[in-house]
């Protein structure tokens, strides 16, 4: 039989991130469908307040690794700090969220367990007893499912492609592992977080809805000039407005980097589709795009998607979004945010 | 300090702007024309290699290998355009380069070319890689590696590396929230998986290519092949998305009740 | 500030690197490939060692280095079919299936497209024989779907044991096998800016500035092109080529030599559908549709894959000849959708070819270089191939300079006639060469009498030829009123102008219109917008730091300009009206390098260059099956 370990560290305060507590609610889901064992594990500074997330898992144990030395994401003590928990529960499946202190360890720790990792799993089921996982390859270009027969198998699993537990119920006692950290593990310090200038725009993962700036903004319009400094005013008014993600085809983006007098908060940060992000939002609005695979995939997670394009043959608009108004952006933005005020 | 062994290990993948369409090959998914498609070294691996020549030009005595693992004839196609940016050694391992491969396998033959490198000393070594990749994206090789060198200071989505007055590495890494994570760790051996870091591509350089080239031939004509494969992962199903939806084309509307339209979608929840 | 040659030298000059090499080679395709080859297989003995001495490496076999405007070495642009004559002399035992894309010619067939429209624009005669032909066609077993197979083809125009190629995969399985030989050093990615000429001399390249803005001013990560010093330069950089058109213009044409018929091939590679069962191997050569003047093909490679595409020549005395939408309309005539019609396009390009030919031959060789390929006038133009006789071109060189090299002597413009040129002029190319010479002069005339030259000059082997000796083309374009006087008022093509102008579009698409052309019926999938052509399989890129190479060089004279052939004529939509109307937009972001800009612009300035510069420059289509 199955045992299945959803493994995750906790936030500053103790709790569960979010994208734990999908991956806790993809490992419950599972565990019930192959009738498998589930345990918890959970490991940071603080673990006490996740214990009552893990209410009405059904998880037959709840594991802890506490302590100062696991307060920062560093690889040795996060490394070691899984291991530990995963020898302590000795899963045949873990499941973990793919944050970035997770994605940082786990391949290595899945390695130490003579196991096998996937990581950016969009989902994971059941099929024939056996479990099975989404992911996908080429920069979100196609989409494979596929098995493992070794075992243990670490997967993570993408933020928002489950949805997340409800605790419900008592919370489980937490049962601490031991692990003793040593200087060899101490060479790395976490010193601090560099943000981005306040007034900097990026993709915000947590926002209602992505705004796709392409290379259009920054070309002649109809009176044959740029407007550049109109088109950063609009799109800044939007974004505040409507606490909008920033994204921007890789035109746009390059055109910044070379120095261009171009949209001045754009970074390869805000770079979506081929090398840059494949983000995921309720709702996306792309505005001036023009592209086609590979470009597109950069909303390729985007639920809802609307275009405002002069060209409604252009390849982000026909076939990929729900809507496309073939219009100025320049106009509709103005309007949009007119209204938005 | 008498510089750093920086070992970028960076695959070849086809060029992301191809059509890219799976196939079923005697071994698992592949990708239709796979050998006929234009490659490119990875994007990330390619940031990874320029952060690599960057900080070795920036460090006397240092000197950078590029560890490639592909099939020869599309390494050394790729070797063409890569070779004329920045000075390397390369040590090329023939074998697939496709993304249906294991993440461990790839990592175990790594590993192996790693450690086969002549006089690579790990007080001074950095192992350098894409946190990312345009095939896989596994997301899983680089910290495999590590840990079969048995480097345990592991940095993921790093876009900046800065020796300090000690001998430390300042490192940013990019974490949740559009911020960076800053680290630093105490001095090499440190593996390093690269986001976009913050360099403009190189200018081609004739003289670099040159000197490059002389390393680069006989580089292949000694390469190993790697056994690659899919271990034990089994394919299910590969499917391109269906793309298409039923757009609606809105023409002639006004601006104002296009806007209207929007602003409605928006706050609809 | 510029030189003789045009080429835009930064003040103050920074400084420039500088390194030396024995053989400079400037351009990758068939010809190159040709000369390389062969050039490789003499450098060393069996066992390893030299076979002859570098000059500048004493004691290292001779340094060969090859530079390539484009991204890759099978970015070239081209699907043909070819006897391969000259390859097969090189490669003797070839298996056509080691190249991708490549396979034996089975079955060609020629036919004579009717306009199943009625938009084109077609002479009293050949409206006539058309009638003809829809009256009796149904009684002839060779005419279908507006279409009539011919049931005899001169030999002339038959391919007969030769292949079908991607010249991109070709180019590839060249440059593959050169680059693991080891004995030459090619580098994709980097134009070469101009010739370096010391008195008569060459004495190597310059190659192009790199950090520097679209108007070639230094900037961020400024790096002057290098100078490779080469005691011989090869220049095979085809007809738009810089190298090759700047020693035109500093040693001049030979004399009666010109550079005058051009054409632009444009095509795309598409999946087939899966009904249909055209066997790999089949060739199909149109002409009559789109118009008279367009001529059409259609190959089919292995895997049920084919290259359809049309050339749109000078001679086609359309302002507004813009391939792309000819090519849409190709696709559809019946004959064509039938195999068609379901299929998807994969990729598309396009490139300028030079169809003067034999009279188009540059100085071939002079002190320090050599000139070989279609810009030096290999392609034959009567039997419509230039692959073959280019690839053949560069064999013949490369025997020349082993020749040199093994007697150690230099690469004077004496020695390399001797070496060179002599066996060129012995060889099957120049013999076929000088038949087809005169062959295409009756297309001046029109297209009745163009085919009838054709056919006079194929069956008495040049003895016999019609029509007169061809002009630039800037002196044949009339105006746009001009050409459709009757068909579109002058009032409204004033209009027209001025929308498109506001619209920052060309004309093309909203004359034809006019002139009866129906709107494509985009599907997404065969039958796409311009913009997302240019964005399939593998897209244009255009790296920055580097000048723009297509610059519109007195701002005055495109203002006066009337028909801006150029924007018209652009293959890629790169070229758009400018801000004012005036001097026309380029964007490099969309330029696919064909160059038919560079031969379109109406603007004569002195003697038969025109107001547009065509420089070296970095980026384009990234299609390797081309």
């Amino acid at each position: 039989m199955d045992t299945i370990l959803f493994l995750s560290h906790t936030e500053q305060d103790g709790k569960l991130p979010r994208a734990g507590l999908e991956a806790l609610g993809a490992a419950k889901e599972l565990a019930q469908a192959l009738k498998a064992t589930l345990v918890a594990g959970v490991f940071g500074k603080v673990t006490q307040p996740a214990a009552a997330q893990l209410a009405g898992t059904g998880a037959a144990r709840a594991l802890a690794v506490t302590g100062a030395d696991f307060a920062d994401a560093r690889y040795a003590t996060d490394a070691a700090a899984a291991e530990a928990l995963s020898r302590a529960a000795a899963p045949t499946i873990v499941i973990a969220p793919g944050t970035s202190r997770l994605s940082r360890v786990l391949p290595a720790v899945a390695h130490r367990l003579g196991g096998r990792v996937d990581t950016h799993a969009t989902a994971v089921a059941a099929k024939d007893g056996a479990p099975t996982l989404t992911r996908w390859f080429y920069r979100q270009r196609m989409e494979a499912t596929l098995k493992r027969t070794e075992r243990p198998w670490v997967v993570l699993i993408d933020g928002g492609c489950h949805a997340a537990v409800v605790p419900d119920g008592g919370a489980p006692a937490l049962e601490e592992v031991p692990v003793a950290i040593g200087d060899a593990q101490r060479r790395t310090r976490v010193t601090g977080f560099k943000a981005p200038r306040s007034d900097a725009q990026t993709i915000r993962p947590d926002a209602k809805i992505l705004f796709v700036a392409g290379a259009g903004w920054t070309k002649k319009q109809a009176d044959g000039k740029p407007h550049v400094e109109e088109a950063e005013k609009l799109i800044l008014g939007f974004l505040g407005a409507t606490k909008a993600s920033l994204g921007s085809s890789k035109s746009l983006v390059d055109l910044s980097g070379e120095g261009n007098a171009v949209l001045t908060f754009m970074s390869h940060l805000n770079q979506i589709g081929q090398t840059g992000a494949t983000p995921r939002h309720p709702k996306g609005l792309a505005t001036c795009c023009h592209g086609e695979e590979p470009h597109v995939v950069g909303w390729r997670f985007i639920n809802e998607r609307r275009a405002v394009n002069l060209d409604p043959n252009c390849g982000w608009a026909r076939g990929k979004a729900d809507v496309v108004y073939v219009a100025d952006a320049f106009e509709v933005v103005a309007k949009v945010n007119a209204l938005l005020k | 300090m008498s510089g750093y062994q920086i070992v970028v290990c960076g695959s070849i993948v086809p060029d992301p702007l191809q059509t890219l369409e799976p196939v079923t090959g005697p071994s698992g998914p592949v990708l239709k024309n796979e050998l006929m498609l234009p490659a490119v070294l990875d994007p990330w691996a390619g940031h990874a290699l320029y952060e690599a020549a960057n900080l070795a030009a920036k460090t006397p005595g240092s000197k950078v290998w590029l560890v490639s693992l592909g099939p020869k004839a599309k390494v050394q196609q790729v070797m063409m355009a890569v070779g004329q940016k920045v000075p390397f050694e390369l040590v090329a391992l023939d074998g697939p380069a496709g993304g249906f491969v294991d993440a461990h396998e790839t990592a175990a033959a790594l590993a192996d070319a790693v450690k086969a490198i002549p006089g690579i000393d790990r007080t001074k070594l950095l192992v350098f890689g894409g946190w990312e990749s345009a095939s896989r994206g596994a997301g899983a090789t680089l910290q495999i590696l590590g840990e079969r060198l048995e480097i345990h200071d592991q940095f993921q989505g790093v876009d900046q590396i800065a020796p300090q007055a000690d001998g430390s590495l300042e490192i940013l890494e990019r974490v949740e929230g559009g911020q960076h994570q800053i680290s630093v760790v105490a001095g090499p051996p440190a593996l390093l998986g690269w986001a976009t870091g913050n360099l403009p591509e190189p200018r081609n350089n004739p003289q670099v290519g040159m000197a490059n080239m002389r390393g680069i031939m006989p580089a292949l004509q000694k390469s190993k092949p790697a056994k690659v494969g899919t271990g034990d992962l089994q394919y299910l199903a590969v499917t391109l998305p269906k793309a298409q939806r039923e757009t609606r084309v809105v023409k002639n509307m006004p601006t104002d009740e296009i806007a209207r339209e929007i602003v409605e979608w928006i706050s609809k929840d | 500030m510029s030189n003789e040659n045009g080429a835009i030298i930064s003040t103050p000059e920074p400084e420039r690197q500088s390194m030396e090499v024995d053989i400079a080679c400037v351009g990758f395709g068939p010809a190159m490939g040709g000369f390389l080859t062969t050039l490789s297989r003499g450098l060393s003995n069996a066992d390893g060692t030299p076979a002859v001495e570098s000059a500048v490496s004493p004691g290292m076999p001779p340094q060969v280095v090859c530079y390539e405007r484009a991204d890759g070495l099978g970015f070239g642009v081209s699907g043909v079919v070819t006897r391969a004559r000259g390859i097969r002399a090189t490669f003797p035992g070839l298996d056509a299936s080691q190249i991708p894309m490549a396979t034996a010619i089975k079955h060609e067939r020629v036919l004579y497209l009717l306009d199943p429209i009625g938009a084109s624009r077609r002479s009293a005669a050949l409206r006539a024989a058309d009638l003809g032909i829809k009256a009796w066609g149904r009684l002839l077993p060779w005419y279908r779907d507006h279409a009539l197979e011919l049931p005899y083809a001169p030999a002339f125009l038959h391919k007969k044991g030769g292949l079908v190629l991607s010249i991109g995969q070709f180019n590839q399985w060249v440059g593959e096998q050169l680059m693991a030989g080891g004995q030459v050093q090619l580098w994709p990615g980097m134009p070469v800016s101009q010739p370096l000429v010391d008195g008569d001399k060459v004495v190597g390249v310059r190659l192009v500035d790199q950090g520097v803005a679209k108007n070639g001013a230094p900037d961020a990560g400024y790096m002057p092109g290098m100078d490779v010093k080469a005691q011989l330069t090869v220049v095979a950089d085809g007809p738009v080529g810089a190298v090759g058109r700047a020693l035109d213009e500093r040693f001049g044409m030979p004399e009666g030599h010109h550079v005058r018929e051009w054409a632009v091939g444009m095509k795309m590679v598409v999946d087939l559908p899966e009904i249909c069962t055209l066997p790999e191997g089949t060739v199909f050569h149109t002409f009559g549709y789109p118009e008279p003047e367009i001529f059409g093909f259609m190959y089919v490679h292995p895997g049920r894959v084919a290259s359809v595409g049309i050339f749109v020549p000078s001679w086609f005395d359309s302002p507004i000849r813009t391939s792309y939408l000819y090519l849409q309309h190709y696709v559809q005539h019946p004959y064509v959708w039938q195999y068609l019609k379901g299929g998807k396009m994969r990729s598309w390009g396009a490139k300028s070819l030079q169809e003067s030919g034999k009279r188009g031959e540059p100085r071939l060789v002079g002190d320090g270089f050599a000139r070989i390929g279609e810009s030096s006038g290999t392609t034959n133009v009567l039997t419509g191939s230039g692959v073959d006789e280019a690839w053949a071109s560069g064999a013949q060189l490369a025997e020349g300079v082993l020749e040199l090299l093994h007697a150690k002597k230099p690469f004077t413009r004496e020695n390399l006639e001797a070496a060179y040129v002599a066996r060129r002029r012995a060889s099957w190319v120049e013999e076929e060469g000088l038949v087809a010479e005169k062959a295409r002069d009756g297309f001046g005339r029109g297209v009745v009498t163009g085919l009838l030259g054709m056919a006079l000059s194929g069956m008495t082997k040049g003895m016999l030829n019609l029509g007169p000796e061809p002009v630039p083309p800037h002196e044949r374009l009339g105006s746009i009123e001009g050409y459709y006087q009757g068909k579109i008022p002058t009032a409204e093509v004033a209009r027209i102008r001025d929308e498109c102008r506001k619209k920052g579009q060309s004309l093309a698409a909203a004359l034809m219109r006019r002139a009866g052309w129906p709107d494509i019926p985009y599907d997404g999938q065969l039958l796409v917008t311009h913009q997302d052509a240019l964005l399939v399989g593998g897209k244009v890129q255009a790296p920055g730091g580097y000048a723009d190479h297509v610059v519109f060089l007195q701002p005055a004279v495109c203002e006066s300009c009337g028909s801006k052939t150029c924007i018209e004529i652009c293959s890629a939509q790169a070229i758009a009206p400018g801000e004012t109307g005036g001097v026309p937009a380029f964007d490099r972001e969309k330029c696919v390098h064909c160059g038919a800009c560079l031969w379109n612009c109406t603007q004569a300035l002195e003697g038969e260059t025109t107001n547009i510069a065509f420089r070296a420059g970095a980026g384009g289509l990234h299609s390797a099956e081309n």
